[in-house]
């Protein structure tokens, strides 16, 4: 009987998952687009990825108001640098199930072109995630023009000398900064490893600036 | 030992004319003859009436000294309300505060930060940000001309995460934030913004 119900549950779960989404997508993306996404997004939730970079590939086609094939090649795009950056991370050393913030975060470092091998060493090199910030860091300064190994061999080396999370970020801000000042980018690298861990934190928000912030309605979960 | 010029003893004695003084002696023979006429003078009696008349004839401070002289001394204040008045000073002092703290901006939770979204649309009606923090629904967060200088904003309160945006300028131009660090191609033949949002500790 327990078995049964649970059974029950657990198979009423993916209709509920599809129920939602589905409702998210009408009026916002062609209806002949509506049914495919949503197969997509289903593929992904049983693969064990996670399904809401999909869904926000949809409804950004929609907003942009890009014909429903187009819509639907990028949303099967999505889905496949989603597996790519699954299968990265089991390759690097990630026991399944992977994070699915994990997944989200390599995808979009694989988008922003930053090489596999790069992210390889970093998973392998950082075992415990969230590795979210790490890649972020590396990715803004290969954008920027620097050598993939080297900027992650800094970042790798300011999580060693006790960097965390975002203050990953402003090692990555502190190079590019240095390469305003006239370094070039060996350089700005050199000068920063010397300064680990006391690279320069982010400004504090004027008071002004968080007196004037507001809360938008509607909100969505943030990609990690 | 006196020090004092013997031609000038000469001059108060009366043995010399004032006039046959060096001009050089003159103030300090006028000084010492002032200071002998005064105290060659009587003392006056200091009686209780002559004290009473000095105090009388006096001039009266001025209106500011006597304030200060007020304000300086201590005094007992008695404060007389109606408590129907201190109820109604209570709730204005609730309003007020209630005010105040809704102007200090909302409170922050450990996983939300600050985005602050800028750009310059001179011509612009209307600007919008839309992006994966509102479902891309253009319409929600919209961007304000402030100085009507062109220059549109909007600072809003987002759980810490990575988003992807972009702007939408008069219902229908969709635009890249040029100001933002990061871009990232959209799978649409454009590029979209990227912003960053960490946690805020105030």
């Amino acid at each position: 009987m327990r078995l049964g119900v649970a059974l029950a549950l657990l198979t009423a779960g993916v209709p509920l998952v599809a129920q939602s989404v589905q409702g998210r997508l009408e009026g916002r993306i062609p209806g002949e687009a509506v049914p495919v996404v949503d197969s997509l997004v289903q593929v992904a939730l049983r693969e064990g990825l996670p399904s809401e970079p999909l869904v926000q590939k949809a409804l950004e086609g929609g907003a942009k108001q890009v014909p429903a094939p187009r819509i639907v090649a990028a949303v099967r795009a999505s889905l496949g640098q989603l597996r790519e950056a699954h299968d990265l991370l089991v390759r690097a050393g990630d026991q399944p199930p992977v994070r699915p913030g994990e997944v989200t975060t390599v995808a979009w470092a694989l988008r922003r072109k930053l090489p596999p091998s790069t992210i390889e060493r970093v998973v392998a090199e950082l075992p415990h995630p969230p590795r979210g910030p790490a890649i972020h860091a590396i990715a803004d300064l290969v954008a920027h023009g620097f050598d993939p190994d080297s900027s992650a061999g800094l970042i790798i080396d300011a999580v060693h000398d006790g960097l965390q999370r975002d203050r990953l970020l402003d090692v990555s801000t502190a190079a590019l900064h240095e390469v305003q000042r006239g370094r070039t980018r060996d350089e700005a690298i050199t000068v920063v490893r010397q300064q680990l861990p006391n690279v320069p934190g982010p400004p504090k928000p004027e008071r002004g600036t968080v007196t004037r912030a507001r809360r938008p309605e509607t909100m969505t979960p943030p990609r990690r | 030992m006196s020090t004092i010029d013997p031609r000038i003893h000469e001059a108060l004695d009366g043995e010399l004319p004032t006039d046959a003084l060096p001009v050089e002696l003159r103030p300090a023979a006028q000084t010492v003859r002032t200071a002998a006429d005064l105290l060659a003078a009587p003392v006056p009696g200091a009686s209780l009436e002559s004290r009473i008349m000095a105090e009388v004839r006096r001039p009266a401070p001025s209106p500011l000294r006597r304030a200060a002289g007020w304000l300086a001394t201590p005094h007992a204040v008695t404060l007389r309300v109606r408590p129907v008045w201190s109820l109604a000073l209570a709730a204005t002092a609730a309003v007020f505060t209630l005010f105040f703290a809704r102007d200090a901006g909302p409170q922050l939770g450990e996983h939300e930060g600050i985005a602050q979204f800028v750009g310059r649309f001179p011509d612009a009606r209307s600007v919008h940000v839309v992006g994966t923090f509102n479902d891309w629904r253009p319409g929600t967060i919209a961007l304000e001309d402030l100085r009507h200088d062109g220059v549109w904003s909007a600072t809003v309160v987002l759980p810490t995460g990575t988003y992807e945006y972009m702007f939408v300028v008069d219902g229908e131009r969709w635009v890249p934030d040029h100001l933002a660090d990061r871009l990232v191609a959209d799978d649409f033949g454009r590029e979209n913004s990227v912003v960053i949002v960490r946690p805020v500790h105030r």
